[in-house]
């Protein structure tokens, strides 16, 4: 087990290293942030001092080395808007999205799993196809429409919800819901086709042969290899949350950090975009290495041992 | 199993949800909440010209005077003032202003707070701004004198927005990052905190030399998308908000919730590069001013609020020729100026617009479709921001729609935009550049006016733009609350006071 997790760290560090390098020079070949950072009028002596003070002026790969190895000591540097470290800023920001990927994903999977085993159970009933007409409508849906239309019904109808931002609970519930629909439709799919095959093995027909109640059969016997499949795709859709949620935070003022590294694209705000694109690879490797851990614990009969 | 799946699951969402911070505020009669487009990327004022951050700040420093509507200036941090000769201001500063930590507003101050702009460490986008000043002396604790280079008309006005005056020995002792975050300024509001990404809280600073603003406590937020902006002002979570557009107007008004009032105005231009051809002959571009039509644009895409410009200086900025008329929309007139300008067959050409303005895609395709009719076949370009920024700064545009706000001072944006010494990436005219410099340098207000009639005169004819319109923008308002915007566009929360 520790020579494979020594070996997956490892990996993890030649994809941050990749990852690092790729998103340093796309970054860079897409434009100077100093001529965003100066108003229209300034001149081109004012522009050349600033590139010289930032050191845009040095070629591309000894900038990239100076990047690494401030890196490398924890230093990604100081936001070109902000004027702070931008370490400063994703640890501010990051709480924000874990909170509001984790309140997606519980809803998500809350209401997904069950729907997608009594869709299988009740194959062709009037309840698995409308919970799966249900589950098309919750996909094709945009984020940002069902999130306004949910702001327009239970805020300035009703009154019952804060329209935006963060801070209680109620805070959360409308952007967790529209961030969560499309999840959920996609588990409660996925749980009903995994459950169809599985319902359909050997093991659960033995199961039943020996008098099993169905609730065993179903809870203890299929859910359990069902869930496989629904977490990697869990996994690698938190991952996709964390930085992925930029309309949601933008429709409710969410302060989290897809709203942080669209504005920091947008500015051509280059250490704060770098140290964002890192943060969020090692929390996507991460969350993949989690997944896979989860394997051996969900299904034995998968183990990373070397000597098996 | 389904239970020991969902159960860690839950226990991590009940962590993050302790942690989560507390609601900032409770709503009470004494707090306002500001809502803009984005929250501040700092506090210091000094180190930002983003709107959305000048905004809060102008809550928090104060500056020498008070800039008014009509390009004038009213006291503020500055008591009395008078002209010792054409280049030398004497300036003679209150003696009861103290910042938020109690450090006396002095000559001193003032004298740090001016070479701090020039501090290469600060990197002030307001440098620029106030390059016109060369030196400012200390003649006594509260007395000053400062210095332009050559005679500068608009000299006081830019210092009441591009010089807020600084503490010394605190930003001595904090250092320049901390300041930008924790600011102390002598405005009528102090920072109470700033949870950056949720809030700006300031609380009226009880020792402030002027008026005492009415509401106790000023709570700035940011939210992006503009449809939730109004979902909170018509649910009465925030009280005054801004980027409100046009198309989104009636929705306020229906609401009786709250109410529009003006600000300043956005001031759409379509830029045309004079140094290349087809461009280079001013028949070529006299036909594209006759052929947009201006008025329909206003009515059909600005409910008829747009203010129709005759040439470059807004028809509410000071100095704007009154007896320009706008170009007649005339799409024959067009085709027989192209024609005579040996385009019989029309032309072809590209027009650049950044796809973050307000409503640029309806007017980008309106412009086109009646360039079209006038024989100009145009393809839109759409380009990002930074792109859009960089090629215009690299001449690569031929066409392009650019906006200015339309500020009460004419050098405010004029300068900036027609000195060749400034930006002379697609138009230059040496008796232009003579008159711009001319504007700055006359002191007499109605002396000052007929030099801008006649720069205004001179690019009518000119044509280096496609003169368009202004766009009167507007703040959203809760009906409890009596602010009026003002021109600067600033949301200055001292002059909000409740209702009744």
């Amino acid at each position: 087990m520790l020579p494979y997790l020594l070996k997956r760290l490892l990996h993890t560090v030649y994809v941050i290293i990749g990852i690092s390098v790729i998103s340093f020079f796309f970054i860079h070949l897409s434009g100077d942030p100093v001529m965003l950072m100066l108003p229209g009028d300034a001149s081109h002596q004012e522009i050349e001092d600033l590139r010289e003070r930032l050191g845009f002026n040095d070629p591309i790969p000894v900038q990239y080395v100076r990047f690494a190895w401030n890196a490398v000591r924890g230093d990604f540097g100081e936001s070109l808007y902000y004027h702070v470290p931008v370490m400063e800023l994703i640890v501010e920001r990051l709480p924000a999205s874990i909170e509001l990927a984790v309140a997606a994903m519980v809803l998500a999977l809350v209401v997904a799993v069950p729907i997608g085993i009594v869709s299988a159970i009740k194959r062709g009933s009037l309840l698995d196809m409308g919970a799966m007409l249900g589950a098309l409508f919750g996909l094709s849906m945009p984020h940002f429409w069902l999130g306004i239309m949910l702001m327009l019904l239970f805020s300035v109808q009703l009154g019952w919800l804060p329209t935006s931002g963060r801070g209680t609970w109620l805070h959360l519930i409308m952007p967790a819901t529209a961030l969560g629909m499309s999840l959920m439709a996609m588990f409660a799919r996925l749980t009903r086709s995994v459950m169809l095959e599985v319902l359909s093995l050997d093991y659960i027909r033995t199961a039943r042969a020996k008098g099993l109640k169905e609730r065993m059969v179903i809870g203890k016997h299929a859910l359990k290899n069902a869930l496989i499949p629904l977490v990697t795709v869990a996994g690698m859709q938190f991952g996709f949350l964390i930085g992925g949620t930029v309309i949601i935070e933008t429709v409710f003022a969410w302060p989290g950090l897809g709203r942080l590294v669209v504005q920091a694209i947008f500015n051509r705000d280059y250490p704060l975009v770098q140290a964002i694109v890192l943060v969020m690879a090692v929390i996507f490797v991460g969350m993949n290495l989690l997944v896979d851990l989860l394997y051996i614990y969900l299904d034995p009969q998968i183990s990373y041992l070397e000597d098996k | 199993m389904k239970r020991s799946f969902l159960f860690p699951l839950f226990v991590i969402l009940g962590c993050v949800l302790m942690v989560a911070p507390v609601p900032t505020s409770a709503m009470d009669a004494d707090t306002l909440v500001v809502i803009q487009e984005a929250e501040p990327v700092g506090l210091d004022l000094m180190r930002s010209s983003i709107q959305t951050t000048m905004s809060p700040c102008y809550n928090l420093h104060d500056t020498l005077f008070h800039p008014q509507e009509d390009a004038t200036v009213k006291p503020a941090l500055a008591e009395k003032w008078e002209k010792v000769d054409d280049l030398t201001w004497k300036i003679h500063l209150r003696k009861d202003a103290t910042f938020h930590n109690g450090e006396t507003v002095n000559a001193q101050a003032v004298k740090f707070s001016f070479d701090r702009v020039f501090d290469e460490d600060i990197q002030s986008p307001h440098k620029g701004k106030l390059s016109a000043f060369t030196e400012l002396t200390v003649i006594d604790d509260h007395t000053i004198t400062i210095k332009t280079e050559a005679p500068y008309a608009p000299g006081l006005y830019m210092l009441g927005y591009y010089l807020p005056i600084v503490p010394p020995k605190y930003i001595a002792e904090k250092g320049d990052s901390e300041y930008n975050t924790h600011p102390v300024g002598s405005g009528p509001y102090k920072l109470k905190e700033w949870v950056r990404g949720e809030a700006v809280i300031m609380e009226r600073f009880d020792d402030y030399y002027g008026p005492k603003p009415a509401y106790k406590t000023i709570i700035f937020k940011g939210i992006p998308e503009e449809a939730s902006r109004i979902a909170s002002l018509v649910t009465g979570e925030a009280h005054v908000i801004s980027g409100v557009p046009v198309h989104q107007r009636e929705k306020i008004k229906d609401s009786g919730k709250a109410y529009l009032t003006p600000q300043m105005g956005v001031m759409p231009y379509l830029g045309i590069n004079t140094y290349e051809a087809p461009f280079d002959d001013v028949r070529v571009r006299r036909a594209v001013n006759h052929a947009i039509n201006r008025e329909l644009i206003g009515k059909a895409l600005f409910n008829g609020e747009a203010i129709i410009c005759a040439g470059p200086i807004s028809p509410r900025t000071f100095g704007a020729n009154p007896d320009l008329e706008p170009y007649p929309f005339d799409p024959a007139k067009a085709k027989a100026l192209l024609k005579e300008a040996g385009h019989p067959d029309g032309i072809e050409a590209r027009l650049a617009y950044p796809t973050y303005m307000s409503q640029i895609q309806e007017q980008a395709e309106v412009i086109a479709a009646n360039l079209g009719e006038a024989g100009i076949k145009v393809t839109l370009e759409p380009y990002e921001r930074a792109v859009m920024w960089e090629r215009y700064k690299g001449k690569q545009h031929q066409m392009f729609i650019y906006w200015w706000d339309d500020a009460p001072e004419p050098d405010r944006y004029m300068y900036s935009l027609f000195h060749s010494e400034s930006r002379d990436y697609y138009y230059k005219n040496p008796k232009v550049d003579e008159l711009l410099d001319k504007g700055r340098t006359i002191m007499d207000r109605e002396e000052r006016a007929k030099v801008y009639h006649e720069i205004d005169r001179i690019l009518y004819e000119d044509c280096p733009w496609a003169f368009m319109y202004v766009v009167p923008e507007v703040f959203g308002v809760a009906n409890g609350v009596d602010y009026k915007g003002r021109r600067d566009g600033f949301l200055n929360m001292r002059y909000a006071k409740p209702k009744g």
